[in-house]
C-alpha cells in the first residue's frame, strides 16, 4: 500500500472515439488484474477514510482496495458486496469525482484512487470466476412487496432477501431495472449487468411481476392484504418543462426520458417507436447527467449537430466532469451561460430556440454563484429537435391515495425513517427524496430494508 | 477502590543509602561517626525543606552497642546477662508500651528495663516535632531457659504479634527488637541526627557496623515510622513487582512449615507482610521472615533479588541451577534496588539485575568496608584505600563479621551453587514441555474451528483486528506499529462492542522507577513459566524441583496437549501432582451468579479433589450460551482460591478466544493466569492464510510468528513497568480498571487501581448479550465479520474524536478567507454534541456567579500566554510544519515545543525559535546552545501515546538536516531508550533538574508525565525535586510511531490524571510551588475551560494544531509517506504542505475568544480565578452518567489552587560554582585571555561546570570559547554530573574521582580525571557517563561504571574499564577502553566506534552482537585505525600519565593485536579523523 508516490492515478482505458460512436456499447474497458492491483496499491489506508464517508453507501473502500492490492480477490468481492447491492453497476455509473474519489485524501495533488474502476473490476472478475452474491438459506415468514424495479427497489430486495424475507417485485414495464434499464444509455451501462442482478434476485427467491402496474393490473388493497410490508421505489420520472410557450405542443420538443427510453428499447430489440434524430440539429437543454446521456445518445444516432445549452458556466455544471469530457470527445458542442427565452415555432415544429446570455455573480455567503441574465442579449439557436433535460419530478400514481400515503408539495412521498403515513408502507429513492443518483437510491433501498426488518422482527 | 482519596497522600520513596563496617567486627565510636558523616554528605539525595531540618527521614541500623547498653543498664541498677535484647519503640500512646510488655511476658521474655530515649527536640523541624512520638527502649532477657536462637525467634514473634494487635495505631511502631541490632532513626536530617539522639554522642556508644539511609519521599507528609533502615535492610529503589510479590507471599503463606516456629506460632506471626506498608518495608518483612526461620542469609537475599539467569548463557551451569531451583519457590522482587542487608552476623549489599541503582564500595587497608550511593562521602586518605569499586548489575558483596572476611560475587556464588545438588534435583524432577513435542504448529486440526466466523464476531475479531493486528503479527512476528493518538472513548463509555480487556489500562514506570528496554536489554528479561504447586519456601528439598517448564505462557496446541496429558487421568503420563480439570466459562443467564457458581466449583475441585491445573475453557460458546469474560473469570477465581487458602495448589490456564493481542494476554496474566492457549488467534491465522495456499512449513512460520509477537509484546508491557520476568509480573494487577463497579473490582480485581467506578455485572452482561446476539443472530451475508473501527474510523464503528467530520470542520474547505479557514462554529458544535464520549463530556458548568459583560473579561492575549503546542520533533514532522508551529505560537505569545531531536540553531533568537526545548531519553541535539535558547526546558518522562517506551527513527528518515540536528550522520538509525538513563528514581530526577537549572538559570524546568492512577504521587515527588512546572498528558496523545496496543491501552485520559495530580499537590502543600499544564485532545474553548477547572493553568495542543496545518489524520506518519507534507521528511511530499501560520493563529484566536465568552457567562474575569475550581462543574443530568462515580475528578480539597512562585528554587544554591563563575567571567567576556583556577571539590559540589557552560552558551551558543580558554584544576571526589553539558573551551582536570553522570551532554572541552590509584581495578567515575554527549574529550585513568557512553554522539573518550551496557545506543564519537568491560556491550549501537583492549580474549562474549561487529586492527587495511588509536593514546598519556596506556604504547606493535575495533555492522565509512586524536 501507500504506493501513490510510485504510481500515477490512471483511469480505465476508453475505446477509440470513432469506434465507440458506431455502437451503444460501454466505452470504458474494465481494469485488468495488474492495473487494478497497482492502482489499489496507491491507497494510503487512512485513519479517516474520507472515501468511505464520502460514499453514500459507506462502502468499505479502503478494505477492498487493500484486498485487491494484496491479491485477495474473493475477500475484496465479499467486502465490496456487503454494503452495496450492485457495486459493479455503481462503479460504472456513480459520479465518483464528487463522491468517493472527490473525498479521497490523495485527491489534493496526488490524484485520487481510481475507486470506481477498481470497484467494477472486483465484481466483474469475481463473476467471471463464477462467484455470485450470497443470500441466506434461512427463511423468514414475512412478505414484502416492492413496487418499482429501479435501483432502490433492487437494493431493498437484495437486503431483504439476504435476511431471508420473501420478496415480490412489481414493475409496470416489460423489463426490470427501472432507470438502470431504460434511463441510462448502454454506452454507460451494459444492460446485461442489470439483468444479471435481477436474475440473481429471482434465483434467491424473489418473484418478479413485469407489466404489472399497481392500481391497474393489481389493486393496492390486494397488496396491502397480501403483504406484511410494501416498499415504494417508484422513482421520479416526470420530466420538467421550461415553461416556454409551445413547448408541450411542438412535435419536435421531447422530454429526455422519452428520448432515452425509446432508443434503449429499440437497442434491446423491442419493436417500438423512438425519436429519430439522424441528420438533425439537436439541441439539449440542461446540464445534468441526463443531458449528457441525451447528447451522447444523439451523436450515436448520427445527428447532424448536437449542442448542449446550459445556464451556468462549465465549472458550475452539475453533470459529471468525465461525462463532459467524453461528450466533447464524441463531438458534442457545449454552449454555456445561455438561458432559453422562447421557442420559434413553425407548423407545430420548433425551428430555433431564442437564448439570452448569462453571467455568474460573485459568490454569496454560502459560496454559491447566482445566474445573472444579460438583458438584451437575445439570439437564436437553430434546432430540428429540442430535448429537455431539466430534471424530474415524482409521478403521483392514484394508488398512493388508496394506500393513504401522503405526499408533499412537490409530490414526493412523505416518510419518517422511510416509513410513510401508512405504517405498512415504506418508500425510498427518487419518489421520496426527489430525483437523485442511483447510489442514493441504493442507500434508501438498503436502509428502508433494515427499517422494515426491524419493524417486522 | 473507586474513591481514590488515599492516593493523594500515598507515596513512593527513593534515597541515598550505604553502610559502614569494621571487617574485624571491632566496635568503635568512629564507625558511628563515619556512618553519620556519610549520610550527611548524601543529603542532596534526600529531600530537604526550607528550614534545613525537616526532611523525609533518615536513620541508622547499628550493631548492638553492647558497651553502651550495659552501661545504661548498670546505671539503672541492672546487671544484664550475656543474652539480652533491646526494643526501640515509637509510641504516642504509652499504654501501647504496656501492651508490648504483655506480649513479652507471654513469650517468656522478661522486661528488665524501660527507658525513655533522651532526645533533643531542637534538632527537629516543625512537622517532625508535631508528630514526635515517645521514643522508648525496652530491655528484655529470657525468663526461662532458652537457646539464643530461640530467644531471637521469640523477639521476632513478640514484635509481630504486638504489631498485629496494634495495627490500627498508626503512631505505634517498633523500629527494631533484637539482640544484635538497633535502629536510631526518625524524621530528622542526617546533619541533626546526632543532636537529636543524645545516645549517639556518647563515646561509649561503639558499633562495629551501621546501615544508613536517607529517604526521599514523593509526598510531604512524612512519618516517623517510614524512615529507613528497617529491621534487616535499607533499600534504595522501588520494587516494581511489589503487588505481585505481596499476593504471592499470601499464596506461599498458605503452605509454610517452619523449623523454628510451630504452626500455632506461625499463626500468630502471619501475615508476613505488614498491611499498608511501603514496597521496601514489604521486602524487609519478607527477608526478615526468612532469616527468622533459619533461611541462609545469602540464599534469602539472592532468592528475593536474583541475578538474571534465564537468558545469561555464560552463567556457570551450577549457579544457574541454584537460581532455577530457587525460582520454583520465590519470584524476583523486581525493580531498581540497591539493598544493604544484615542479619547481625553478615552484612551485604546487592544490586538489581539491571544495575539501576548505584552502589559503590571502598575497602581500606585498616579493614573498613564502606558502601554508599556515591564516592567521596568520607574523606579517606587515598593511600589507605586498597580497593575502590562498585557493584555491577545483579551483583552482591558480603561481609562475614565472624571471620572478618569480605565475600565478593564469586565467593558468594561458589557458596550458593555448591550448597545443594540443585542441578541433580532439577534433572530428576523438572519437565520441559518442549521435550515432549516433535514440533509445533504442524497439526492444524485444533485450529479448524466450527462456526469460525460467528465466533470471530463474538470475540470481536473484526476485519480490522485481523488486518491491523493478527495479520501483521503473523507476517512479521511482532506487534504492528501505528501513529497518531487514541481518539476513542474508554470502553466503559463506548456504545459499540468492545473487548472486556479494554477496561484495563496498562501501568507504566515514570520517575520513581525506570522502564526497561526489552529489546536492547533482553538479557535480563524472561517469560519462562512453570506449572506446579507452590512449595514451602523455608526448606530446600529435592521434591521441590518438581515443575513443568515452558519458555512462554502463550501455549499452542502441541504444548497445551502435553501439559494436559500430565494432568489427565486417562493419559499414560498422568501424574496426580498435575491433576487437571476443565471448566467451561459459558453461561446462559445471570452473569454474577454463574461466575460465583463457577468459582465455587473450581474451589471445590481444588480443595476436595486435588485438582491442581484449572483449565478455564471458552470453546463451548454457541448460539445458546454466552461467555463469562475470561479476565473476569480468572480474576474472580484467583480471589476465590485465595480466600479459600488453596491458591498455592492451583494453576489457572485459560483456553480462550479472547486473546489475540499482547494487551489481552497481559491482562489475564496480571490477574492470575499462569499460561494460556489462545486458540482463536491461531484459528484466525489459519483461516487467513489458507486462502494463500501456504506450504505446511510456511503456515507453521506464520503461526509461530503470532506467538512470537505476543511474547515480544508481553516483554514490552512488563518492561514498561520495569519488570523483567513474567513470574514477577503474574498476579501483579498492574492495570487501572476504568469504569467498573466497586463490586466487580472487589470481587475480581481488588489489587488494581480503580477509577470512575461504574458498570456492574448487569451492565457487563448486557454488553455480552449484545455481542452474542450480533454474532449468532444477526448475520452479515457477503462479508461475514464486522468491519471494526477501533483503530481507524468506520461508519457505525467506534466513535473517533478526530473522525472525518471533526477534521473537515477544522479544514473547512469551502472557506476562502484565511481567518475563515476553520469552521469553528461547526467544530464547537461537534465537540459539544459528541455526547458522553470523554470524561469532560459528562461535566457541565455550575457557576456560582451571574453573567458579566465580555468586556470585563481578560483579553485574548492574556489567554494566549497559557497556550503551547505539544512536543513534536523536527523529524517526526517536517521542518515546514515545525517552523510554522513555532512562528504561530511566538506570534500570539504562546510557546511552541521543539520536541525531542534538536532544533536548527539558525532559528535561535528568531521568531522560529521554540520557547520550549525538550529533553527526552535520546538526548538528541541537547547541547548547551540548545538548552540556553529555551525559556522552558521540558523533561519528557513519558509520552501519552506510549508511556514507558522508547522509540526509533529508522535510518531512511535520517536526512542530512535531521542528522545535523541530532549530531549524527545521515542514514543512521536513531534509538530513544525507554528510560532516561539518568533518571532511575526521584532523586535522579532532582539531579537532572538541578543540572538544567545550572546550565540555564533563567529557564523553567518542566516535567512531562502521563495520566495514570497514582500520577498524583509522582507529581508531588516531581514538585519536591524542584520542577517548576508539571504536565499531565492524556494517554491519548499522538505519536509518529508506536506499537498499536501501546497507543490504545496505556495511559488514562487527562481529566483523571489532572484532577488527581492537582489534588495531590494540594494535599502535600506543593501546589503553590508548581505550575500545572495539561494536554490531550483539547480542541475548543470549552475543553480549555474544563481543563482549567480541573486544575490546569496552561494547555497544550498537539493533534489539533497539526490538523490545522493540514494533517488529515491519515495515521501513516510512521511510513514517511504523509501525503500532505506534515509528518514526512520526503522532499517531494513536503511540497504538498499547505499549512500556514495565519491559520493556526486564527484557530487559537477562536479558542481564546470562546474561552472569554464562557468566562463571561460564568461571571469570571480571568482564567486564574477558575483554575482548580472543580466546584464550578457538575455531572450532567443523564441516566448513563449516573452510572459512574466522578468524585475523584470533581474532588476539591482545601488549599491554594495555583502556582504562586516565580521559580521552585533548589535547596542547594550551588554557591561553589557561582563563586568560580565570577573568577572566570573575564574570560567569557574576553575569550582571548585564558584563565586557570585551582581548587578543591567534594561530592557535595554537583553538576560542576554546567553553570559556567551555560553562561558561555548564553553568549556564544554551541560555538563556545576557543580551546583551552577556561582551565579548572580540581582536587577531590567530585559530585554527580561532573562536567555536565560543558561547552567548548572548558577543560576540567580532576585529581581524584567522580560520581555518576560525568560528562553528561558535554559538547566540547576536556574532562580529565586522574585518580591516584589507576587502572581497571579502581573506579575513577560512576555510572552513565557521557550520556548524550555531543563532543569534547573525556579521559579517565581508571574504570568507570555501568552504561558508559550511552547515547554518545560525538565525544572522544579513553577509560581503563567499564561496567555493563557500555556504548549502548551510541550514535557517534569514539570510546577507547583499556580494560575490562561488562556484559551487553554496544546494545543498540548504531554509530560511532569503540576500541577495546582485550588481552584475555574475553570481550567478544560480552558484546550484544545484534547490531555491531568487532574487527581486528592489525591488518593492512586498518592502517588508519591504528594510527588514530596511537595518536589518541599519546594524547591520553600526555594528559593522564596512564601507566596502562604507556605500556601499550611502548609495545604498540605487539599490543595492536589485543585491540578490537567495534563498529556497527552496516557502517562502511569510519568517522575517523586522526587529527582529532591529538
Amino acid at each position: 500500500m501507500l504506493n501513490f508516490t510510485k504510481f500515477e492515478r490512471i483511469n480505465p482505458e476508453k475505446r477509440d472515439v470513432l469506434q465507440r460512436l458506431k455502437d451503444f456499447n460501454e466505452i470504458y474497458e474494465v481494469f485488468g488484474k495488474q492495473r487494478a492491483k497497482e492502482q489499489a496499491d496507491r491507497c494510503m489506508q487512512c485513519g479517516d477514510p474520507y472515501c468511505h464517508t464520502g460514499c453514500p453507501l459507506g462502502n468499505f473502500i479502503p478494505a477492498w482496495l487493500k484486498q485487491t492490492a494484496t491479491k485477495n480477490p474473493d475477500l475484496a468481492f465479499a467486502l465490496s458486496n456487503e454494503t452495496s447491492p450492485f457495486p459493479e453497476i455503481l462503479g460504472r455509473i456513480c459520479p465518483q469525482d464528487v463522491l468517493c474519489e472527490g473525498a479521497c485524501s490523495l485527491n489534493t495533488g496526488h490524484g485520487a484512487i481510481s475507486i470506481g474502476a477498481i470497484e467494477t473490476h472486483i465484481s466483474e472478475t469475481a463473476f467471471a470466476k463464477g462467484l455470485k452474491p450470497k443470500f441466506t438459506d434461512r427463511k423468514v415468514d414475512k412478505k414484502v412487496a416492492i413496487i418499482g424495479s429501479g435501483p432502490s427497489g433492487i437494493s431493498a430486495a437484495t437486503f431483504l432477501l439476504r435476511k431471508g424475507y420473501q420478496v415480490e417485485m412489481f414493475e409496470r414495464e416489460d423489463r426490470a431495472g427501472g432507470l438502470l434499464m431504460y434511463g441510462i444509455p448502454g454506452f454507460k451501462l451494459d444492460k446485461s449487468a442489470v439483468d444479471r442482478r435481477i436474475d440473481w434476485l429471482i434465483e434467491a427467491g424473489m418473484k418478479l411481476h413485469l407489466n404489472c402496474e399497481i392500481g391497474k393490473d393489481k389493486s393496492a388493497k390486494e397488496l396491502e392484504e397480501e403483504f406484511d410490508a410494501i416498499y415504494l421505489g417508484i422513482g421520479a420520472k416526470d420530466g420538467r418543462y421550461t415553461g416556454m410557450d409551445g413547448e408541450k405542443e411542438a412535435s419536435n420538443v421531447h422530454l429526455a426520458m422519452d428520448f432515452l427510453t425509446g432508443i434503449q428499447k429499440r437497442n434491446l430489440g423491442s419493436d417500438v417507436e423512438f425519436i429519430d434524430v439522424k441528420d438533425k440539429n439537436v439541441v439539449v437543454i440542461g446540464g445534468g447527467d441526463t443531458a449528457m446521456d441525451c447528447v451522447r445518445t444523439s451523436v450515436r444516432e448520427k445527428a447532424k449537430s448536437v449542442k448542449c445549452l446550459y445556464r451556468r458556466d462549465e465549472a458550475n455544471m452539475p453533470g459529471s466532469k468525465k461525462e463532459v469530457v467524453n461528450a466533447k470527445e464524441e463531438g458534442v458542442e457545449y454552449v454555456f451561460n445561455v438561458s432559453p427565452k422562447s421557442l420559434k415555432v413553425e407548423n407545430g415544429n420548433v425551428t430555433a430556440v431564442e437564448l439570452l446570455t448569462t453571467s455568474m455573480s460573485d459568490p454569496d455567503e454560502s459560496g454559491r454563484q447566482r445566474v445573472v441574465i444579460n438583458e438584451g442579449s437575445e439570439y437564436l439557436e437553430e434546432a430540428d429537435v429540442v430535448i429537455l433535460a431539466l430534471g424530474f419530478s415524482p409521478e403521483k400514481p392514484e394508488f398512493l391515495k388508496e394506500l393513504n400515503v401522503e405526499t408533499n408539495s412537490w409530490g414526493g412521498v412523505e416518510t419518517t425513517n422511510y416509513q410513510t403515513s401508512n405504517e405498512k408502507v415504506y418508500a425510498g429513492g427518487d419518489c421520496q427524496r426527489g430525483a437523485h443518483l442511483a447510489v442514493t437510491a441504493a442507500v434508501d433501498g438498503r436502509e428502508a430494508a433494515s427499517t422494515i426488518i426491524n419493524a417486522l422482527s | 477502590m473507586g474513591c481514590n482519596l488515599d492516593l493523594l497522600t500515598s507515596f513512593k520513596d527513593n534515597c541515598g543509602f550505604g553502610l559502614v563496617a569494621d571487617m574485624k567486627n571491632r566496635p568503635s565510636h568512629s564507625n558511628l561517626e563515619d556512618a553519620i558523616t556519610s549520610l550527611e554528605r548524601m543529603m542532596h539525595r534526600g529531600a530537604v525543606a526550607a528550614d534545613g531540618k525537616t526532611g523525609d527521614g533518615s536513620g541508622l541500623l547499628l550493631s548492638m552497642p553492647d558497651q553502651f547498653m550495659r552501661k545504661i543498664a548498670t546505671e539503672n541498677g541492672i546487671d544484664l546477662p550475656e543474652v539480652y535484647g533491646v526494643a526501640m519503640i515509637f509510641a504516642k500512646d504509652l499504654q501501647d508500651i504496656d501492651t508490648f510488655k504483655e506480649f513479652c511476658e507471654q513469650n517468656d521474655l522478661k522486661v528488665v528495663l524501660t527507658r525513655d530515649v533522651p532526645v533533643d527536640t531542637d534538632a527537629l523541624g516543625q512537622q517532625a516535632l508535631d508528630s514526635l512520638p515517645h521514643i522508648i527502649q525496652v530491655f528484655v532477657v529470657p525468663s526461662t531457659l532458652m537457646s539464643s536462637k530461640r530467644f531471637d525467634a521469640m523477639l521476632y514473634l513478640t514484635r509481630k504479634e504486638c504489631e498485629h494487635k496494634l495495627i490500627d495505631k498508626k503512631d505505634f511502631y517498633i523500629p527494631t527488637f533484637s539482640s544484635k541490632v538497633i535502629a536510631y532513626k526518625g524524621l530528622v536530617m542526617p546533619t541533626h541526627i546526632k543532636k537529636f539522639y543524645v545516645d549517639l554522642r556518647d563515646e561509649d556508644f561503639k558499633i562495629s557496623f551501621s546501615l544508613f539511609h536517607q529517604r526521599f519521599s514523593t509526598n510531604t507528609l512524612p512519618q516517623w515510622r517510614l524512615a529507613q533502615p528497617f529491621r534487616a535492610i535499607a533499600h534504595n529503589g522501588e520494587i516494581n513487582s511489589v503487588e505481585s510479590n505481596r499476593v504471592n507471599v499470601k499464596i506461599k503463606s498458605e503452605q509454610i512449615k517452619s523449623e523454628v516456629f510451630s504452626d500455632e506460632e506461625l499463626g500468630r506471626l502471619f501475615p508476613i507482610l505488614q498491611i499498608g506498608s511501603s514496597d521496601s518495608a514489604s521486602l524487609d518483612n519478607m527477608f526478615e521472615f526468612m532469616l527468622a526461620n533459619g533461611v541462609d542469609f545469602f540464599k534469602a537475599a539472592r532468592s528475593l533479588v536474583p541475578a538474571p539467569w534465564q537468558n545469561a548463557p555464560h552463567m556457570d551451569a551450577d549457579l544457574r541451577a541454584f537460581y532455577e531451583y530457587t525460582a520454583t519457590a520465590m519470584e524476583a522482587w523486581d525493580g531498581p534496588a540497591a539493598v544493604s542487608l544484615t542479619d547481625g552476623r553478615h552484612i551485604g549489599c546487592l544490586i538489581d539485575r539491571n544495575g539501576l541503582r548505584p552502589s559503590k564500595y571502598v575497602i581500606t587497608k585498616n579493614h573498613k568496608l564502606y558502601i554508599t550511593s556515591e564516592y567521596g562521602t568520607l574523606d579517606i586518605d587515598e593511600d589507605n584505600i586498597s580497593e575502590r569499586g562498585r557493584l555491577q548489575s545483579g551483583q552482591m558483596i558480603g561481609l562475614d563479621l565472624k571471620h572478618g572476611k569480605v565475600l565478593k560475587e564469586d565467593d558468594i556464588n561458589d557458596y550458593l551453587k555448591s550448597s545443594q545438588h540443585y542441578a541433580k534435583w532439577l534433572n530428576d524432577d523438572m519437565d520441559y514441555l518442549q521435550e515432549y513435542i516433535e514440533d509445533s504448529f504442524l497439526n492444524l486440526t485444533d485450529y479448524k474451528v466450527e462456526e469460525l466466523e460467528k465466533k470471530q464476531k463474538y470475540f470481536n475479531i473484526t476485519y480490522e483486528a485481523i488486518d491491523q493486528m493478527i495479520e501483521p503479527m503473523a507476517k512479521d512476528g511482532k506487534e504492528p506499529v501505528g501513529s497518531m493518538g487514541d481518539d476513542t472513548p474508554m470502553a466503559c463509555f463506548s456504545k459499540v462492542n468492545r473487548n472486556f480487556t479494554d477496561f484495563f489500562k496498562q501501568k507504566f514506570a515514570q520517575v520513581t522507577n525506570p522502564p526497561i528496554d526489552p529489546y536492547r536489554e533482553k538479557i535480563v528479561m524472561s517469560l519462562e513459566t512453570g506449572f506446579g504447586r507452590v512449595q514451602n519456601i523455608l526448606v530446600e528439598t529435592p521434591e521441590d524441583a518438581k515443575r513443568i517448564k515452558v519458555a512462554s505462557p502463550i501455549l499452542m496446541k502441541e504444548k497445551f496437549d502435553v501439559l494436559f496429558s500430565f494432568g489427565d487421568e486417562k493419559s499414560p503420563r498422568y501424574d496426580e501432582y498435575y491433576k487437571n480439570r476443565v471448566f467451561s466459562t459459558t453461561f446462559t443467564t445471570d452473569l454474577k451468579a454463574s461466575l460465583k457458581e463457577l468459582a465455587a466449583n473450581v474451589v471445590k475441585a481444588v480443595k476436595e479433589e486435588g485438582v491442581s491445573i484449572v483449565i478455564l475453557d471458552d470453546r463451548e460458546i454457541n448460539e445458546n450460551v454466552k461467555l463469562i469474560p475470561m479476565a473476569m473469570a480468572v480474576g474472580y477465581i484467583n480471589q476465590a482460591l485465595l480466600k479459600a487458602e488453596v491458591r498455592h495448589s492451583a494453576t489457572i490456564v485459560p483456553v480462550t478466544g479472547e486473546v489475540y493481542d499482547p494487551h489481552m494476554a497481559a491482562v489475564l496474566l496480571g490477574f492470575g493466569a499462569q499460561a494460556m492457549y489462545p486458540y482463536m488467534m491461531y484459528a484466525t491465522t489459519v483461516s487467513l492464510y489458507e486462502r494463500k495456499e501456504l506450504t505446511k512449513y510456511e503456515m507453521q512460520r506464520v503461526l509461530k510468528n503470532t506467538q512470537k509477537a505476543i511474547n515480544a509484546g508481553l516483554l514490552k508491557i512488563m518492561s514498561k513497568m520495569g519488570i523483567s520476568t513474567i513470574a514477577s509480573y503474574r498476579n501483579s494487577s498492574l492495570f487501572d480498571a476504568l469504569g467498573l463497579s466497586d463490586e466487580i473490582v472487589n470481587d475480581c480485581f481488588p489489587d488494581a487501581h480503580s477509577e470512575l467506578a461504574g458498570l456492574g455485572y448487569e451492565d457487563i452482561e448486557e454488553r455480552v448479550e449484545k455481542s452474542h446476539f450480533n454474532a449468532y443472530h444477526d448475520d452479515n451475508h457477503m462479508f461475514p465479520l464486522d468491519l471494526g473501527g477501533f483503530y481507524k474510523y468506520i461508519n457505525g464503528g467506534e466513535y473517533h474524536d478526530y473522525g472525518p467530520a471533526m477534521t473537515r470542520a477544522m479544514h473547512n474547505k469551502s472557506a476562502t478567507a484565511k481567518d475563515e479557514i476553520t469552521d469553528f462554529d461547526g467544530l464547537k458544535k461537534l465537540v459539544q454534541d459528541r455526547d458522553k464520549k470523554f470524561v469532560r463530556d459528562f461535566l457541565e458548568f455550575n457557576s456560582d456567579k451571574t453573567e458579566i459583560s465580555i468586556d470585563e473579561v481578560e483579553s485574548k492575549d492574556e489567554i494566549f500566554k497559557r497556550f503551547a503546542s505539544a512536543a513534536m520533533s523536527c523529524g517526526s514532522i517536517s521542518p515546514e510544519a515545525h517552523e510554522a508551529m513555532a512562528m504561530a505560537m511566538n506570534t500570539i505569545g504562546g510557546a511552541s515545543n521543539s520536541g525531542e531531536g534538536g532544533e536548527d540553531k539558525a532559528r535561535f533568537g528568531t521568531l522560529k525559535n521554540s520557547k520550549i526545548k525538550q529533553i527526552a531519553s535520546g538526548r538528541f541535539g541537547v547541547t548547551p546552545g540548545y538548552l540556553r535558547s529555551a525559556e522552558e526546558l521540558q523533561i519528557k518522562v513519558a509520552q501519552g501515546a506510549k508511556p514507558g517506551e522508547g522509540g526509533q527513527l529508522p535510518g531512511h528518515k535520517v536526512t542530512p538536516l535531521i542528522a545535523t540536528l541530532r549530531h549524527t550522520v545521515p542514514g543512521v538509525t536513531l534509538i530513544s531508550p525507554p528510560p532516561h538513563h539518568d533518571i532511575y528514581s526521584i532523586e535522579d530526577l532532582a539531579q537532572l533538574i538541578f543540572d538544567l537549572k545550572q546550565v540555564n538559570t533563567n529557564a523553567k524546568i518542566t516535567v512531562k508525565l502521563v495520566s495514570s492512577v497514582g500520577v498524583g504521587t509522582i507529581a508531588a515527588g516531581v514538585a519536591k525535586a524542584y520542577a517548576d512546572k508539571i504536565i499531565i498528558s492524556g494517554g491519548d496523545g499522538g505519536t509518529g510511531a508506536a506499537p498499536l496496543t501501546s497507543i490504545k491501552h496505556a495511559g488514562n485520559s487527562w481529566e483523571l490524571g489532572l484532577a488527581e495530580a492537582h489534588n495531590a499537590l494540594k494535599a502535600n502543600h506543593l501546589r503553590e510551588f508548581v505550575h500545572v499544564q495539561t494536554d490531550g485532545g483539547l480542541k475548543t474553548g470549552l475543553d480549555v475551560v474544563k481543563a482549567a477547572m480541573l486544575g490546569a493553568e496552561s494547555y497544550a495542543f498537539g493533534t489539533a494544531a497539526l490538523t490545522l496545518l493540514g494533517c488529515k489524520i491519515l495515521r501513516i506518519c510512521h511510513t514517511n509517506k504523509c501525503s500532505v507534507g506534515v509528518a514526512t521528511q520526503d522532499e517531494d511530499l513536503r511540497d504538498h504542505f499547505t499549512g500556514t501560520v495565519e491559520r493556526l493563529i486564527s484557530y487559537f484566536t477562536y479558542i481564546a475568544e470562546e474561552v472569554r465568552e464562557i468566562l463571561a457567562k460564568l461571571g469570571y474575569k480571568t482564567m486564574e480565578e477558575i483554575v482548580g475550581r472543580s466546584d464550578l462543574l457538575k455531572v450532567i443530568d443523564d441516566e448513563f452518567a449516573q452510572k459512574f462515580d466522578f468524585q475523584n475528578v470533581l474532588r476539591r480539597i482545601d488549599g491554594i489552587d495555583t502556582c504562586q512562585k516565580e521559580s521552585n528554587e533548589p535547596f542547594d544554591d550551588n554557591k561553589f560554582e557561582k563563586e568560580l563563575l565570577k573568577k572566570v567571567h573575564k574570560t567569557i567576556e574576553n575569550p582571548n585571555v585564558p584563565v586557570k583556577v585551582n581548587t578543591e571539590i567534594t561530592n557535595l559540589n554537583r553538576s560542576f561546570g554546567a553553570l559556567i557552560s551555560g553562561e558561555i552558551a548564553r553568549f556564544y551558543g554551541d560555538t563556545g570559547l576557543p580551546e583551552n580558554s577556561i582551565n579548572l584544576n580540581l582536587k577531590g571526589i567530585a559530585g554527580q554530573s561532573f562536567g555536565a553539558f560543558i561547552s567548548k573551551g572548558m577543560n576540567l582536570h580532576l585529581d581524584g574521582a567522580a560520581n555518576d553522570y560525568v560528562g553528561k551532554g558535554m559538547n566540547g572541552g576536556k574532562i580529565i580525571i586522574n585518580p591516584q590509584h589507576q587502572g581497571q581495578d579502581f573506579a575513577g567515575a560512576g555510572n552513565t557517563c557521557l550520556y548524550g554527549a555531543t563532543g569534547g574529550k573525556l579521559y579517565v585513568r581508571a574504570a568507570v561504571g555501568e552504561r558508559f557512553g550511552v547515547r554518545n554522539s560525538g565525544c572522544i573518550s579513553v577509560v581503563e574499564g567499564t561496567g555493563d551496557n557500555a556504548c549502548e545506543y551510541m550514535t557517534g564519537g569514539i570510546v577507547v577502553i583499556l580494560g575490562n568491560t561488562g556484559v551487553n556491550f554496544g546494545a543498540g549501537m548504531t554509530g560511532g566506534l569503540s576500541f577495546v583492549y582485550d588481552p584475555d580474549k574475553a570481550f567478544v562474549d560480552k558484546m550484544n552482537q545484534e547490531l555491531i561487529e568487532a574487527v581486528r586492527i592489525d591488518t593492512d587495511d586498518t592502517e588508519r585505525e591504528r594510527l588514530y588509536l596511537k595518536r589518541l593514546l599519546l594524547d591520553y598519556v600526555h594528559e593522564t600519565e596512564s601507566e596502562a596506556a604507556q605500556h601499550i604504547l611502548d609495545n604498540f606493535r605487539a599490543e595492536t593485536r589485543n585491540f578490537w575495533m567495534v563498529k556497527p555492522k552496516n557502517m562502511t565509512v569510519l568517522p575517523l579523523d586522526p587529527d582529532e586524536g591529538d
